[in-house]
């Protein structure tokens, strides 16, 4: 079922629960907010006790954390609401301790939660991508920067874009008596939890401070509208791009293919190589500037792009991941 | 970039994930009966919604607004309107 669409939950209407997967210290609480359910990826608000501590450590899969309220720290520093932390797989961060409790937002991006005590990187982190910001202290609110836009009244500061699928995590604003006139939609999936506020679409209703929803892609939502302003954290999959429209009823399915068509009249060109070149042509094309990614066939098996083998036979599975090309890591700390 | 380390998973952790798995299935179940319960009222603010990109426009790009003449207004098909996936 992958990552069911879960819109709209509110995190104040179950308790904490305990958490107990191996690895994981005492002292730590969550709510599950949404789940993988094939890969246990997984998005969590969690609550460290008084007293919490963990020793040095990883996980197998990235780890987004944002401090919502309390604080913790290491030896050599504190980190206090606002506090943005991306760890790529592998990369092992210091002692943690919460004196005085903290909460907070956790993400496992692509297999489930885990804490393996390490006080050294695994051989594949990459740890040049380790990110740590404060969003509350040294970030101003931008515009969102994409066209078409949201309405006067929505801010951002961006905390993590990643060049490649260009997903991005950002804080957002929706300030006092904030509202926009139209039905969105993106080709990726979007994610927001609200720290504090309510807001309003269209079809789910009012969301209000520890709000939350998953939304797979191609999926209506509002119009939009927010009384006395709103703070959320937002999180995208890959690229996001406002499919703006006024139809209350399309389908995902009519989403889709909508959007599928505006590519051919915004990139006439491209959208005409890729006709041409996809079929009988059994990988995906290459991009020169990540020449390593590895066999672009398996690749193309990877991502679930169909395609056959010039056999006649349609070829579309999942199953196989891509074969990468063995790459020299240096054990780094 | 890696995206997960190969690990194996323990029989703990696989019970972990079902009890979850088994808690997102039926979360799922109760949106989707709490979003039906909401059907009156929804249909209530899509009609104001209309009328709205009538009246005051619908936003193109940012405050940018076009006022939606009466002709382009889509009719509610027959099909049932869901708005959970
Ligand atoms: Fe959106």
């Amino acid at each position: 079922m992958a990552r069911p669409h879960i819109e709209p939950f509110v995190d104040r209407d179950v308790p904490f629960k305990k958490m107990t997967l191996p690895g994981f210290a005492k002292g730590m609480q969550y709510k599950m907010l949404s789940l993988d359910t094939d890969t246990g990826a997984a998005s969590m608000t969690v609550m460290f006790e008084n007293g919490f501590s963990q020793p040095p450590g990883m996980s197998y899969t990235d780890m987004e954390m944002f401090i919502m309220s309390g604080y913790l720290e290491s030896d050599e520093k504190r980190y206090t609401p606002g506090t943005y932390f991306w760890v790529p797989p592998g990369v092992s961060l210091p002692a943690l301790r919460a004196p005085r409790g903290c909460v907070a937002l956790m993400f496992y991006n692509y297999a489930e939660p885990s804490f393996v005590e390490s006080d050294e990187d695994h051989q594949l982190a990459e740890r040049e991508h380790l990110t740590i910001v404060n969003a509350y202290e040294n970030m101003a609110w931008t515009g969102t920067n994409i066209f078409p836009a949201t309405a006067t009244g929505c801010l951002v500061k961006i905390l993590r874009f990643d060049q490649r699928t260009q997903a991005f995590t950002f804080l957002y604003c929706m300030t006092p008596n904030f509202s926009q006139d139209n039905i969105s939609y993106h080709d990726c999936a979007e994610e927001a939890y609200h720290i504090w506020g309510t807001s309003w679409m269209m079809q789910f209703g009012n969301l209000p401070t520890g709000g939350y929803f998953y939304r797979p892609p191609y999926i209506n939502h509002g119009a939009f509208a927010c009384k006395l302003g709103t703070l959320a954290l937002g999180r995208t999959d890959s690229q996001l791009y406002n499919h703006f429209h006024f139809n209350p009823w399309s389908t995902p399915e009519e989403n889709r293919e909508r959007a599928a068509n505006r590519i051919l009249s915004w990139k006439p060109e491209l959208y005409r190589w890729i006709e041409q070149h996809g079929h009988n042509h059994p990988h995906v094309p290459h991009d020169f500037e990540y020449p390593n990614e590895g066999d672009p066939h398996a690749i193309a098996h990877a991502s679930g792009v169909p395609h056959d083998h010039g056999d006649g036979h349609d070829h579309h599975h999942h199953e196989e991941k891509p074969k990468r090309r063995k790459k020299k890591v240096s054990r780094k700390k | 970039m890696v995206k997960v380390i190969e690990h194996k998973l323990s029989r703990e952790v696989k019970a972990w994930l079902k009890r979850e798995a088994a808690e997102q299935k039926a979360r799922y179940k109760l949106i989707v009966e709490e979003q039906d319960a909401l059907s009156p009222k929804r249909d209530k603010w899509v009609a104001e919604f209309l009328e709205r990109i009538q009246t005051r426009g619908f936003n193109v790009h940012a405050d940018m607004r076009r006022k939606i003449p009466a002709s382009e207004i889509p009719k509610k098909p027959r099909r049932k309107f869901k708005v959970v996936f």
